[in-house]
């Protein structure tokens, strides 16, 4: 799933937008018609349950297009791509014929994703935490606050509380040893991902005769001990005046005099 | 009883209208520009350029002194320490006479996907210092580092302690392992064999990473502030240019970022004193230069802890460690410390120039 977080080309105005309709909403449920009279019991659970779930469907839906899952999202194959695109089903290798994964590659990834979806689900019973919690705790600190005239002002300072509890009960969570672990673990399984995804490219490439990933980077691992050796033997060449080329040469560095910058691509 | 007296909905169409109207102007601004001084490339190395800036007012060269190299984080752009004329600490420390340039790391695409830490610190960072001191003829200059940028920057100064002969570190870990930074909680369990096999890391991914630490101020909060109070034009542009320095990350080298999740993350190599560059074993005992340490108090991604441990591990006498009231990013574009953290950094250096 995008969110205006993780666009390639961030737009302030479509994040203000998406923040002020979640506000827009809670400002809703704050001054809920038909809620019960003064002291009713009844009434804060409701009011709690429904921050608790308003909270936690956005937890869901930011966090699933969080750090953890971008990896997963760009490397998804399948039309839309993204995680939630990358069902089972519709899940197979490339479709590029005579250099297609073979069969046991398909199914190692095909059980990365399961991984994948069983982790969220681990995810998922940790934001069903932060939620309830954050509304316990917003309620229990709502007190003098609440019962205000419906003003801007008293608004935001409602949810200035919200958002106090919101984190509180978010860090709560997070710092905990078994979070800690699961986020690990998704970051690993996406990142294993990526490697299985590529490995099937590298086969293919390999069919129809390009050079790969890996060769490219053997050919600059071979570069790089080049151009080492290359800054050694000029060291030991005892010519004087010679510092400033040698020391360029060893950094591989160019010196730019009062030109502009190319423009990068 | 409910959080709103009864009417509640007598607020929502004021509402709707301010919220259209800070819409409005947030598009009408998205156009700001960012970055504000003179500068031009004079070295390069790959993707990073070494900028020169240009003084604010002619001046004979010797009177500026000793060159200051700013190293910035690999993970963010570092036009945020020149982001518009009120808050630059580029601007300020030239209109102190300083000679100043800067290090863009630039964006390593694929082919650099093995750039690691050895490339970045004695290739890259070693090339500016060198180019530097050569086109100048002078022996050592003073290197400021900021953030990841500073934990380069002291790995630098470890290891060619002649060339640095001032050392200044904003917002710099050193310990990586103290109780309340969450970062490093959260990927001491990465596999960072994988992470070294896997692409180049997008900058979205790292910057998400970043605001997971605190979502709902970084992604929510922030913005419905912009309901509150007189939110002119000028404070729109100037919140404009944050969020597009905040969400235009670089994609970081794959060896290099797990190098340094490994070496300093997981392992804690530069507190423990093991950690290794090119061979060369990194001692921050070997640094005996002069030292200014500015790290923030609200800092959520260097804890304060994390950096004021410096202090115990460096060999130098004349050590200055400052906490400064803000938060990590506030530390370099907040009103309150776009003030006072570059006063600082000019009268210690110019104390320290001699």
């Amino acid at each position: 799933m995008e969110t205006p977080f993780t666009r390639p080309a961030f737009k302030p105005d479509a994040a203000f937008a998406s923040a002020a309709e979640r506000f827009f909403e809670l400002l809703k449920t704050f001054g809920m018609p038909g809620a019960a009279a003064a002291g009713d019991a009844q009434d804060w659970s409701s009011l709690a349950g429904t921050l608790a779930g308003q909270f936690e469907a956005w937890l869901r839906s930011s966090q699933s297009a969080g750090p953890w899952f971008a990896a997963a999202n760009a490397a998804s194959p399948g039309p839309g791509g993204g995680f939630g695109a990358a069902q089972p089903g519709s899940f197979g290798p490339l479709p590029l014929g005579a250099g297609a994964a073979p069969q046991q590659d398909a199914q190692r990834t095909w059980d990365l994703f399961a991984r994948l979806a069983q982790l969220q689900g681990q995810l998922a019973s940790h934001w069903s935490e932060i939620a309830n919690s954050a509304a316990r705790r917003f309620i229990t600190r709502l007190g003098a606050a609440a019962g205000g005239a419906p003003t801007l002002d008293n608004a935001l300072k409602l949810y200035e509380l919200w958002v106090n509890c919101a984190e509180e009960s978010y860090a709560a969570t997070v710092r905990k040893d078994d979070f800690c672990r699961l986020q690990a673990e998704l970051a690993n399984t996406s990142a294993a991902l990526l490697v299985e995804q590529r490995r099937h490219a590298e086969t293919l490439v390999r069919a129809f005769g390009l050079p790969s990933r890996n060769e490219v980077d053997a050919l600059y691992a071979q570069l790089k001990d080049l151009r080492r050796q290359l800054a050694e033997l000029t060291d030991a060449v005892p010519a004087r005046g010679a510092g400033a080329k040698r020391r360029a040469a060893r950094a591989g560095g160019t010196r730019r005099r009062n030109r502009a910058r190319k423009p990068r691509a | 009883m409910r959080p709103f007296a009864p009417g509640a909905e007598a607020l929502f169409p004021e509402l709707t209208v301010r919220i259209a109207a800070t819409l409005a102007r947030l598009r009408e601004v998205q156009g700001v520009t960012v970055g504000c001084s003179a500068k031009r490339a004079v070295w390069s190395c790959g993707k990073t350029t070494l900028h020169q800036y240009l003084p604010l007012a002619p001046a004979p060269p010797r009177a500026r002194g000793r060159p200051v190299l700013i190293c910035f984080a690999l993970v963010n752009r570092p036009y945020v320490l020149d982001l518009q004329p009120d808050r630059s600490l580029v601007r300020r420390l030239l209109a102190a006479g300083l000679s100043v340039y800067l290090i863009d790391w630039g964006d390593p695409d694929d082919a650099e996907r093995c750039l690691d830490l050895e490339d970045y610190i004695e290739g890259h960072l070693g090339g500016c210092v060198r180019h530097i001191l050569d086109s100048r003829a002078g022996e050592a200059l003073d290197l400021l580092g900021v953030c990841q940028g500073g934990v380069l920057s002291l790995c630098y100064t470890a290891l060619h302690r002649k060339q640095v002969a001032n050392l200044v570190t904003l917002t710099t870990p050193v310990d990586f392992h103290t109780p309340d930074n969450l970062l490093s909680k959260w990927v001491q369990g990465l596999d960072t064999e994988l992470l070294m096999r896997s692409a180049n890391v997008p900058g979205e991914v790292l910057n998400g990473l970043f605001l997971s630490l605190m979502p709902f101020r970084l992604t929510q909060h922030k913005y419905v502030r912009l309901l509150t109070g007189n939110c002119d034009r000028r404070t729109l542009e100037d919140f404009v240019r944050m969020e597009r320095w905040i969400f235009d990350c670089p994609p970081q080298a794959a060896v290099a970022l797990a190098q340094f999740v490994r070496w300093f993350y997981q392992e804690n190599r530069l507190a423990r004193g093991t950690l290794r560059i090119g061979g060369r074993r990194v001692d921050l005992g070997k640094i005996r230069q002069p030292v200014l340490n500015l790290y923030a108090l609200e800092d959520h991604i260097v804890p304060p802890a994390a950096s004021s441990a410096m202090q115990r591990y460096l060999g130098s006498a004349d050590y200055t460690g400052c906490g400064i009231d803000t938060g990590h990013i506030g530390m370099y574009v907040s009103r309150k410390a776009a003030h006072s953290v570059p006063q600082r950094i000019v009268a210690w250096l110019k104390e320290h120039s001699s």
